[in-house]
């Protein structure tokens, strides 16, 4: 039953955030389903993805809030409390499907045998490593476009 | 309770927000919501076959996922801040009309 609501909840967040024309509404929306995604993976016995998907959903809303509070415009027309509401009806009627229909996957009967930890440092330490240095590079990179820019205007 | 179709009913939702919705933050929060729905596609599967192997590399591409999504925001305050603007038409139609008077000259 919970994985149900969570599944209702996750689409109805979803439709809200690209449906309401607040940018901050809609970030705090994303933010609902993002909280709520760290849940269901959290049920599903895959408990340090649902901690990676709280620390790094944490750091991007708080960018996204800031990029959004800066940049939105006034909206020329609110939507009504009833436009809203069809809109959380609409995604409630869309998530039905996930809940009632299902599509057959046979499990392959091939047993990993690794753990997480097993699996992120003996098999994929390369990759960390080298995701590591694309995301300093990637930073790096954002900082000195932006300090150029702040240079430039100047 | 089926994750597929959650995932491709979130999926999408992301798509009809990347299509329709004209301000570059919006897009943003489109491009998240499509990222994160193949990504509980993943994890997901993973989990319920027991897989270790299939959480690691959603770690992994967490990371990748907030790369982009810092590349995409600094590229949106600089357009922000050089066309006064986040709507993607009139972004369009200022690019095209500087075209077209760079040709002129």
């Amino acid at each position: 039953m919970i994985v149900e609501l969570l599944a209702v909840g996750l689409v109805v967040s979803a439709c809200l955030a690209i449906y309401l024309d607040e940018a901050v509404y809609s970030i705090a929306s994303l933010a609902c389903m993002f909280v709520l995604m760290a849940v269901l993976y959290a049920l599903s016995d895959a408990v340090f993805v649902a901690v990676f998907q709280l620390a790094v959903s944490a750091g991007t809303l708080a960018v996204l809030f800031l990029a959004g509070e800066m940049l939105s415009e006034n909206p020329e027309k609110e939507k009504s409390l009833k436009k809203i509401f069809s809109a959380v009806l609409l995604a409630v009627v869309l998530s039905l499907p996930s809940i009632f229909l299902s599509v057959a996957v046979t499990p392959a009967n091939i047993s990993s045998g690794f753990s997480f930890a097993e699996a992120l440092w003996d098999l994929r330490v390369i990759d960390v490593i080298l995701q590591g240095l694309i995301m300093m590079t990637v930073a790096l990179g954002i900082a000195i476009v932006l300090y150029e820019r702040g240079e430039g205007e100047s | 309770m089926d994750y597929m179709i959650l995932s491709v009913i979130l999926l999408a939702v992301g798509i009809y927000g990347l299509l329709t919705k004209r301000h570059l933050v919006k897009v943003l929060i489109s491009i998240e919501i499509i990222a994160v729905a193949a990504s509980m596609n993943f994890v997901l599967l993973a989990s319920s076959l027991n897989r270790a192997l299939g959480e690691t590399f959603m770690v992994l591409a967490f990371s990748t996922d907030t790369c982009v999504t810092a590349i995409v925001l600094a590229l949106l305050v600089i357009a922000a801040k050089k066309y006064g603007t986040c709507d993607i038409r009139k972004l369009t139609e200022i690019e095209r009309s500087a075209d077209e008077e760079q040709a002129k000259s």
